[in-house]
């Protein structure tokens, strides 16, 4: 700021201080993980798009019609459209399922979000208050109360009128596993101030969970 | 595939020193010209991430912080013009949204800020917080130096009105 006179250097210089107690919040893990994800995203879409090329010439090829089953997943559950208070379920031409949420309703139901998403084709194990992992997995949980790979089979998104929208990709899910939620209870939300407000975890099908009723660390104002 | 996963391990440690050195002033910079902190975080986050997927070429850039300074604000009229009003997040940013963003800036500066057209907020970020000069400034926001000289013209001009009068009011009671 050398080339100004002294008045627009002080106010220059008074914006400047102004904003020197922000900071970043966003975790360099964070930052990190979602360039992982997208950089698998992207390999994994050029592939798909290698192989849709190399089915189309093969078709071409042969002068078939059988390009449009080629193309139709193996197990696809049926589609399912299902509207509650608290949430909406509705399964996807692709495979996905997409849940929209209040946040007023997040507590409401969480046994009928299970039973629509498990109806949806999605393997998902909700509770209250109690946070489960398997025997293999490390404990560990990002400031939100995300697990690894999470991220993976779970997008989220806000709509113009506040509500929660995700989306769950089955595809993505390793094999032998389901998605965990775990919500806060209200007393264990009033010690995080909702930071994190769920712990997200993938778990393993085929053994006993180990959970436990204690509440992650609060990162309530905390930085990265 | 071993020397792979070197260049990729030593590419994540020269990100990791980019990210602790600049994400504040970048933030800075992005937020004096959105005014807006929440979207602030999220369009920082996001030019970020994406320099740390073409960090080869940002860390060849003779300004990465501003390349992430310009994404950002790219990012915000991608996103408008996309979504208009929906607003995309990732699973983390959504589960730590839950709490009230702590604002850590004088509101009564943003205020005065907010009252700039876009342009002129622009270039004050640029210039206050990058420290880019005239020439790099237009070159960044792809504009002339004439216009880049204008803007701070006006821009500090108001800003001197605005943070006086802001001030008195503070003072007197």
């Amino acid at each position: 700021m050398t080339e100004y006179n002294s008045e627009s250097a002080s106010v220059l210089t008074a914006v400047h201080d102004g904003f020197e107690p922000v900071t970043m919040h966003t975790p360099l893990d964070t930052v990190v993980a979602q360039a992982g994800v997208r950089r698998r995203r992207r390999r994994a879409m050029t592939a798909v798009a290698a192989a849709a090329l190399t089915v189309g010439a093969v078709a071409y090829g042969q002068g078939s019609t059988r390009s449009a089953k080629l193309a139709t997943p193996s197990t696809v559950a049926p589609p399912v459209h299902i509207v509650t208070a608290a949430y909406t379920v509705d399964s996807q031409p692709n495979g996905s399922v997409t849940v929209t949420w209040t946040k007023q309703g997040y507590f409401q139901d969480p046994s009928g979000l299970q039973s629509a998403l498990q109806k949806a084709g999605f393997p998902v194990l909700v509770k209250v208050g109690e946070f489960c992992k398997g025997p293999s997995d490390d404990g560990y949980l990002d400031p939100s109360g995300v697990g690894r790979g999470v991220e993976h089979v779970m997008q989220a998104s806000t709509d113009s009128n506040g509500q929660v929208v995700f989306t769950f990709d089955r595809s993505a899910l390793p094999a032998g596993n389901e998605l965990f939620i775990g919500y806060l209870s209200p007393a264990q939300l009033a010690i995080t101030h909702g930071a994190p407000g769920s712990v997200e975890r993938l778990v393993p099908t085929d053994t006993t969970l180990t959970c436990t009723t204690q509440a992650p660390p609060s990162h309530y104002g905390t930085r990265g | 595939m071993a020397a792979l996963w070197r260049s990729r391990g030593v590419e994540q440690l020269e990100f990791a020193d980019f990210y602790v050195d600049s994400r504040d002033v970048c933030l800075r910079a992005v937020l004096a010209s959105v005014v807006d902190l929440g979207l602030a975080e999220d369009l920082v986050a996001e030019a970020f991430t994406r320099a740390l997927m073409s960090w080869p070429k940002v860390s060849q850039h003779p300004a990465p912080r501003a390349w992430v300074v310009r994404t950002a604000l790219n990012t915000r009229v991608s996103w408008w013009r996309k979504r208009r009003n929906e607003v995309p997040l990732g699973v983390t940013a959504y589960l730590t949204a839950v709490a009230e963003p702590v604002i850590e800036v004088d509101p009564g500066l943003l205020q005065v800020l907010r009252q700039l057209p876009r342009r002129q907020r622009e270039v004050i970020a640029v210039r206050v917080f990058l420290d880019l000069d005239t020439r790099a400034t237009a070159d960044l926001l792809g504009i002339s130096e004439g216009t880049v000289k204008a803007h701070l013209s006006r821009a500090i001009a108001t800003l001197r009105v605005q943070l006086i009068s802001h001030h008195q009011a503070e003072v007197l009671p």
